[in-house]
């Protein structure tokens, strides 16, 4: 069918010879088709209903198909070259029109993949940067750590201590300066008043320095921590303690009004 | 009862044949007009509810080269009346003349057991089973598209290829855990 369809519509620009020719190629097959036919209605097998049946007919025809083009021999589809030329023409037309479409379809799909490329690029060379700094980073730090020896450590070590106990002592020295200069221990007063004088010279006699006082707290904190209670006598001046009570630097034990501890600053 | 048969009359010159097959007549006028906008060949396409048909027309009608059956998962109806046509067909025709052709698969509401039943008929019968969108037109050219290149074969308008030889490569195959429970 095939055949006689593209034979017949080459005719068409063809010679009256070729035509000719072309036209019987035509009547011959289509008379062959007719005898086929015939013998096709004539020997029209009784099928079977159920499906095993018919996967027996499938198998048949599938098998006698299967000799017949194992058999088939490929001929020319006609003897005169003017028709085969045209035939040929005609197909060779066809394919040209179907790789164009093939090609157009390529080249859209090859920009888009150029697109995808450059937008790719793009984000490798954004990924190489940050790879770059990365590395850059873990770089730098190993050099930090090769440097690092355990001298330095220790010698810096060494050197923050020796920074603190400085700063230490220049606040010792600035704390001792404020009390000396603000208070200082109590003394005789010029006063009037002799007998008062010798009131409070007699107090005054073993009385400590405020300074002394909170060295007193102090040590008794970091000595004793579990108990920083000092028990207050009569070498504490009264309105010193009432002073340190007062300002939160120190607090009274909540059951024994005589005894004292430094407030908890750290 | 009046079987159809493939083979009972002369193909026509340049012509194919192709007879659609639907209990509801929903999908197969849209897919018809898609048919015949082929330009290389005639297309003649044959409109039926149901088989048989009818014998007042039977000289008139051509050689058919293709059966669709057309089945609407959501209507169980159009099932039945495929399966009820199918009696009616030459077993000639099962040699890759015959395709099923399914619609409304994504319709949530249809049960998946549907579904089974036809890819079950459609694999005993070693028939291609194809899906169509029939509420887009592009569903609707896509559908025609398809069947047309069956039909091209099945006409004979291909060289060097038969339909038994598509259908074989074609054919619906159930697959093995279809009647395994599924975990679902």
């Amino acid at each position: 069918m095939a055949e006689v369809k593209s034979g017949e519509r080459a005719a068409a620009v063809l010679s009256e010879a070729a035509q000719c020719e072309l036209l019987d190629l035509c009547e011959d097959q289509f008379a062959q088709l007719e005898k086929l036919q015939n013998e096709v209605i004539l020997c029209e097998p009784d099928f079977g209903e159920n499906p095993q049946e018919q996967s027996i007919n499938r198998l048949i025809a599938t098998e006698a198909e299967l000799k017949q083009w194992l058999a088939v021999e490929p001929k020319l589809l006609a003897a005169n070259s003017e028709v085969l030329l045209q035939a040929g023409k005609e197909e060779m037309l066809k394919l040209c029109s179907e790789l164009e479409m093939v090609a157009s379809c390529y080249e859209a799909k090859r920009d888009k993949l150029r697109e995808t490329k450059e937008l790719e690029q793009k984000w490798l060379e954004q990924k190489n940067q940050v790879l770059i700094a990365a590395s850059d980073h873990a770089e730098r730090l190993r050099m930090e750590k090769e440097t690092l020896s355990e001298l330095s450590v220790l010698q810096d070590t060494k050197a923050k201590i020796q920074k603190m106990k400085v700063y230490q002592e220049r606040l010792m020295e600035s704390l001792g300066d404020v009390l000396e200069k603000h208070v200082p221990l109590p003394q005789n007063e010029p006063s009037a008043n002799r007998k008062k004088k010798n009131i409070e010279l007699e107090i005054s006699e073993d009385l400590i320095s405020l300074n002394e006082i909170l060295e007193v707290l102090m040590n008794k904190v970091l000595n004793t921590p579990h108990d920083p209670y000092v028990t207050i006598d009569n070498t504490f001046w009264p309105p010193y303690v009432e002073m340190l009570l007062r300002y939160g630097i120190a607090v009274r034990h909540q059951e024994n009004n005589f005894k004292i501890r430094l407030e908890t600053f750290f | 009862m009046s079987l159809l048969k493939p083979f009972s009359k002369l193909p026509g010159l340049n012509t194919a044949n192709i007879l659609l097959v639907e209990g509801e007549e929903q999908f197969q006028q849209s897919l018809a007009d898609a048919l015949v906008e082929e330009t290389a060949f005639t297309v003649n396409v044959r409109l039926a509810k149901s088989l048989p048909l009818p014998l007042e027309n039977e000289e008139s009608r051509p050689r058919i080269d293709l059966v669709v059956f057309i089945i609407n998962l959501t209507s169980e109806l159009s099932f039945q009346s495929a399966e009820a046509s199918l009696k009616y067909l030459d077993p000639g025709y099962f040699l890759g003349k015959v395709c099923f052709m399914v619609t409304n698969a994504r319709n949530a509401s249809v049960p998946t057991e549907q579904l089974d039943a036809v890819r079950k008929l459609a694999a005993s019968l070693h028939c291609p089973l194809l899906f169509a969108e029939d509420q887009t037109p592009d569903g609707v050219t896509n559908a025609a598209e398809r069947l047309m290149t069956i039909l091209k074969v099945a006409a004979g308008l291909v060289p060097m290829a038969t339909s038994l030889y598509l259908s074989s490569l074609t054919r619906c195959t159930v697959p093995l855990d279809i009647d395994q429970p599924s975990f679902e």
